[in-house]
């Protein structure tokens, strides 16, 4: 059985991981640092908390979604983006007058006057942050050490180690989910999964994805779940006699389970065991969850629902600690973007609005965090009707336990050019964002509310230790302050 | 003088303690020696036909030097080998080889030993020894008098290897079915026997030469849906794509053509998904097309057609792709320029020839290009658009819209000057002078990217990935690189090569792959479908084959053709399922990426209406969408021949097994489901309904087992 043995395993795999990060050093962002703080800590396990991964596949334009407003940033904004005569949409970019709606009221105004605005179609979102539930996370992506763009253009790469394979979208979800590149197999979801098993009466349920795999969730030990946005599947030459015979029924029910020598077979048998023994339990638990919260349409807000109704089960479950990764794709704009991003940002933000609706109806708000993860963001630069393959972008966060209505990092500079000037100095070529917060301190600070305690946060991430106080780099802190 | 096999022993000692001679290697002493004990060799197989007596062996009985041992039949091999000399023979196809040769000195298919630089095989009926090192080939054993013999270089083997392996022939229906099912979907009884009598290749190159079938766009157009229909709007309409691609994948006589065009479209990826503009079926259809036209040609051709269709010119953003523009701050489109480095030709780390990744002097891996490189690549991509040249546009009155004929969905795209970039290009180390014409830039271009060593085992591996085994060794991907680097008559690039190559490879075709526990790969479900339909008769018996996107993972197969999620493929080469037995190894199981708690049922419960009734079908009477009396289980599944074994069990199983799993099916497992099977009585005067229901049973649950999912 998986999950035999688990105390012991976790532990055995974070020191076996904290010795390889200890010995590799290069780029490993992300992950399997916050997979080890999972495993090592502790939780107390008598509140439950539930950490919810949106992902937009793609890569999604970060300048649109959170659009420079204040006149300064803004005209800059509309120039590089072939925006029109006297603040109106054009090119790439879009209308001043369209964002006075969804405008931005940060409790603290950012320094040097900079103001943002969301997209038009995220006014829930918007809505949201202005009611101190929502927080905006400025330009974060994955960084091994912080970086200068000359020390991205220097050929030191002992120094100056980059993330594997940049602007590629495979790999950096990959190395958003779990730190490596395609190929990786624990995701950091995943890792805090493996603490928060020992605190969960059915440990299947710990890591659930409503969406396609993904490394996210996967531990050394937890693994992700999969379930329809209408709950689990179950299989039907299991649950009744086929073509009228039980004698089928039973030798079907013991063939797909079956053990096998061959690993290929045995692991396809594995995921239909686990599959069986699991819906029933996820069938009955949900049978007796009504939400009266309203979910807008859309398959991203059908796995959302889905999602708050297992949080309503999750005393029948037995779960004080969860992870879910939930999914929209369609982001990768290279071109139409003025015409297709509207209705992905529209599903992202009624989606989550409707789902933190429902964890207010729920009474746990302030035990659900939501928040977003992409590829990467996206260039600045239009390429006639698109963007292209970038790094940094801009994130939400979304619950109760959110210190809302505030930005996090640094507002970049809003900048194409090449020169030597400082404000030429953000991007690394088209606009393409130097993250000025990487994914690990954006992850930490998640995992810290999680329930990692921080005493082992330094030891266990060999990436993190390049930043935050310790590192005489205050400028970027282990913790974000994002979370209560 | 030996009775146990050696192992845990280097040759130094395999010769000085055991041969008890002296050891100097190579030298004329031994050689002599060796080749003295050769008589005793062919005395030993004197039971077979000695007309038929390798010749290598038998001029090695005069002492000649190695290398011409094989004068004595140059005619026999001017017969066999083309212009370039045969490839040398891997240690384990000579002992293949020899095998097969001298089953009474070297019987069985033994398991490879080695010792030192000596790998080798034991053959304990017999007690002889084979091996190999470096590419010297040793005799020893009862066959030899018990005397260490040198049997020649394996390049003397060559010819005789190599045209032993283009003879090569199933031994049984088995493995006939077992290369039928790698080569296409099925295997029929005609099929099976075809193999056994011409022999894999022999079979193989006719299905190469073997003529097209019906186009994918003609099937539209002969259902009607190329009409500007003001009711149906199939210009708006993705479904007919649907129905064209499982009709192709269902009922063309070209199977294995059709089966690698399959492979193909997984590899270079376009996504009815995302397509989304007038007569969106029919460019599908056109791709589909072209993947099949040129699925048998070369892969230069296949790359520049890929470059221009205009569904690709959509889905990568090369269609309407414009220069740089400094005034409005806008640059060309980086998607197709990264895309077709990333995906279709290259990869993104520098590879040997067999697939593994090169390394820098600190063990670091070396990336194939960088961001510039796709900055520069991207302007020879721009100033292409669509060909409207031959368009007759309609007026489709209810909506007033004007819709263009079809004709532009399967022309090339065509360049407009003005629109492309004249900066110079500098990528992979060529640079495209400025100025250059669109037309000459993009040869320099593609030329580039196929002259580029990593292409090879780049394509080459997905290749073997989607046809044989997840995980290939580095020696089956660099025979197969060597393949398409050169087809042996000096020409790069030729896919007939690289799929013969990937198909009759001693990895794919030997039986070593059916006892390995890593061996094989999940079939996808799409092509279990198919294979469930070419196996038993599947027709549409109003010819609608309204099979549509079967991509649900809840409730469908989660996998239709032709309908990728992104232009990554359903699955990516490198996936590693996470929490396996296979992660803590790193190994990759890339049909594993579509496994889940969902689509495992998902799967089963489909099938399990499918293959008892078949395609329930709305409207079949027509070919636009809606439902009206006809509606029925319009496309279902013959099952002739199996139907008339419905009551013998054991003999329904045994076809079954045949069909679908190559004989892969287990013992434990056969006696399971017939018992099964069993469990409800039939007689000749059951009902039909009773009849199908045993039969249903009985392929449900074959297709159910873990045996037939992973294909081995």
């Amino acid at each position: 059985m998986h999950f035999l043995d688990t105390e012991k395993q976790t532990r055995r795999a974070f020191l076996r991981r904290s010795g390889q990060l200890a010995l590799t050093g290069t780029a490993l962002p992300f992950a399997l640092n916050l997979a080890a703080m999972g495993e090592a800590a502790a939780f107390d396990a008598n509140d439950y908390k539930a950490l919810v991964c949106v992902f937009m596949y793609g890569g999604n334009d970060y300048a649109n979604t959170v659009v420079a407003y204040d006149d300064a940033s803004y005209n800059k904004y509309s120039t590089i983006r072939g925006g029109g005569a006297g603040q109106t949409a054009g090119g790439i970019a879009l209308s001043k007058a369209d964002l006075t709606a969804t405008l931005l009221n940060p409790t603290v105004a950012l320094p040097g006057g900079r103001q943002y605005a969301l997209h038009p179609a995220m006014s829930a979102m918007a809505n949201l942050f202005n009611t101190g539930k929502a927080a905006v996370q400025l330009n974060v992506g994955p960084l091994v050490v912080p970086l200068t763009k000359t020390q991205y253009n220097s050929a030191d790469r002992t120094n100056y180690p980059l993330p594997p394979k940049l602007f590629s979208h495979n790999d950096q979800q990959s190395i958003w989910q779990s730190s490596s590149p395609e190929g990786s197999t624990v995701g950091w979801g995943g890792n805090l999964g493996d603490l928060a098993m020992s605190g969960n009466a059915t440990s299947t349920f710990t890591c659930i994805n409503v969406t396609g795999n993904a490394v996210f969730l996967s531990g050394d030990s937890a693994l992700s779940y999969q379930v329809s946005t209408s709950g689990a599947v179950a299989i039907n030459s299991v649950k009744s006699n086929v073509y009228g015979s039980s004698a089928v029924r039973a030798a079907m029910t013991s063939l797909i389970q079956q053990p096998r020598t061959h690993v290929l077979e045995n692991e396809y048998n594995r995921v239909t065991a686990r599959a069986i023994g699991a819906e029933t339990q996820i069938t009955s638990a949900l049978a007796g969850v009504n939400l009266a919260t309203t979910f807008p349409a859309g398959n991203l807000s059908d796995q959302l629902k889905l999602v708050a109704r297992l949080i309503a089960a999750r005393n029948t479950l037995g779960n004080k600690r969860q992870v879910f990764l939930v999914s929209i794709g369609g982001f990768d704009l290279h071109d139409n973007l003025i015409a297709q991003q509207p209705g992905l940002l529209n599903g992202v933000s009624g989606a989550m609005a409707a789902f933190y609706n429902a964890t207010v109806e729920m009474g746990v708000a302030s035990n659900v965090t939501a928040f977003t993860a992409s590829d990467f963001g996206r260039t600045l630069q239009s390429n006639g009707d698109g963007s292209d393959h970038g790094w940094g972008g801009h994130h939400f966060v979304v619950g109760g336990a959110v210190n809302g209505q505030a930005f996090y990092g640094t507002a970049p500079e809003v900048s194409v050019g090449s020169t030597a000037s400082a404000s030429d100095q953000g991007h690394v070529g088209q606009g393409r964002l130097l993250p000025t917060t990487s994914v690990d301190q954006y992850a930490a600070t998640l995992a810290t509310w999680f329930g990692v305690a921080d005493s082992e946060i330094a030891s266990i991430l060999p990436n993190l230790r390049h930043f935050g106080a310790a590192a005489g780099r205050t400028d970027y802190p282990t913790n974000m302050g994002f979370m209560t | 003088m030996l009775s146990q096999p050696i192992a845990q022993l280097d040759e130094t000692y395999f010769m000085t303690e055991i041969l008890e001679i002296p050891v100097r290697e190579h030298s004329e002493p031994l050689l002599v020696g060796a080749l003295a004990g050769v008589p005793l060799l062919l005395a030993a197989c004197g039971g077979g036909d000695m007309s038929e007596m390798p010749v290598a062996l038998k001029n090695a009985t005069t002492p000649v030097p190695s290398s011409a041992v094989l004068q004595g039949d140059r005619r026999k091999i001017a017969a066999i080998s083309s212009s370039a000399p045969p490839p040398v023979p891997t240690p384990d196809a000579l002992m293949n080889w020899a095998q097969a040769y001298f089953p009474n000195a070297f019987p069985g298919n033994q398991s490879n030993m080695q010792s030192g630089n000596l790998l080798f095989r034991y053959y304990p009926e017999t007690g002889n020894y084979l091996g190999v090192a470096e590419s010297t080939v040793y005799v020893l054993g009862p066959i030899t008098g018990g005397v260490f013999v040198t049997a020649g270089r394996l390049e003397d083997f060559a010819a005789l290897v190599s045209a032993d392996r283009d003879a090569a022939a199933p031994a049984n229906d088995f493995e006939a079915a077992r290369f039928l099912l790698q080569a296409q979907f099925s295997a029929s009884d005609a099929e099976i026997a075809a193999v056994r009598s011409k022999g894999y290749k022999s079979w193989l190159v006719e299905q190469f030469n073997a003529p097209s079938s019906v186009s994918g766009v003609a099937w539209l157009d002969a259902r009607g849906y190329n009409l500007v229909d003001a009711v149906f709007r199939y210009y708006d309409n993705g479904y007919p794509g649907d129905y064209m691609i499982w009709n192709q994948l269902m009922t063309s006589p070209d199977a294995v053509r059709q089966r690698c065009a399959l492979a193909l479209s997984e590899f270079f990826v376009v996504s009815l998904v995302s397509l989304d503009f007038n007569w969106r079926s029919h460019a599908i259809a056109g791709w589909w097309d072209l993947l099949a036209a040129n699925a048998f040609g070369n892969y230069r051709q296949l790359l520049e057609a890929v470059t221009l269709n205009p569904a690709m010119g959509y889905y990568l953003n090369t269609k309407g792709n414009r220069k740089e523009d400094v005034a409005r701050n806008r640059v060309p489109d980086e998607n197709y320029g990264r895309e077709v480095m990333q995906l279709f030709s290259l990869g993104v780390h520098q590879l040997n020839l067999d697939g593994t990744e090169k390394l820098d002097a600190n063990g670091a891996r070396l990336e194939s290009y960088n961001q510039n490189d796709i900055t520069n690549l991207a302007r020879i991509f721009t100033g292409w658009d669509i060909d409207q040249s031959q368009n007759v546009p309609t007026l489709e009155p209810v909506q007033n819209r004007t819709i263009p004929s079809t004709h532009y969905t399967r022309l090339p795209m065509v360049l407009t000057a003005g629109n492309h970039s004249t900066l110079a290009a500098t990528f992979l180390g060529t640079t495209v002078p400025a100025g250059t014409p669109g037309v000459p830039a993009l040869k320099i271009a593609l030329d580039t990217l196929f002259n580029h060593s990593n292409v090879g085992p780049f394509f080459g591996k997905q290749m073997i990935q989607r046809l044989v085994t997840s995980n290939p060794s580095p020696a089956y991907v660099a025979r197969v690189a060597s393949a398409f680097n050169n087809n042996g008559a000096g020409v790069r690039g030729d896919l007939q090569a690289v799929f013969a190559a990937v198909l009759l490879d001693d990895e794919a075709r030997g039986a070593a792959g059916l006892t390995q526990t890593g061996f094989g790969r999940l079939r996808e479900p799409m092509v279990r479908l198919v294979q469930w339909g070419r196996s038993f008769g599947i027709t549409s018996a109003r010819g609608s084959w309204k099979l549509g996107d079967l991509s649900n993972p809840g409730s469908r197969l989660g996998q239709s053709p032709l309908r990728s999620p992104t232009v990554f493929n359903f699955f990516r080469p490198g996936y590693v399922p996470p929490s396996t037995a296979l992660s803590a190894s790193k190994t990759s199981a890339p049909e594993f990426q579509l496994v889940n708690e969902s689509s495992v049922g998902g799967y089963l419960n489909y099938m399990q209406g499918v293959i008892r009734n078949g395609i329930f079908v709305n409207a079949p009477n027509q070919s636009g969408n809606g439902t009206n009396a006809t509606n029925g289980y319009d496309i279902a599944a013959a099952y002739i021949p199996e139907l008339a074994l419905v009551l013998n069990p054991t003999a329904l199983l045994e076809r079954l097994n045949l069909l679908l799993c190559a004989g892969q099916l287990s013992a434990a497992n056969q006696t399971l489901i017939l018992n099964a099977l069993n469990a409800t009585a039939l007689t000749v005067n059951s009902t039909d309904s009773a009849k199908r229901d045993r039969l249903a049973a009985a392929v449900l649950l074959v297709m159910a087992s873990s045996d037939y999912l992973i294909q081995k």
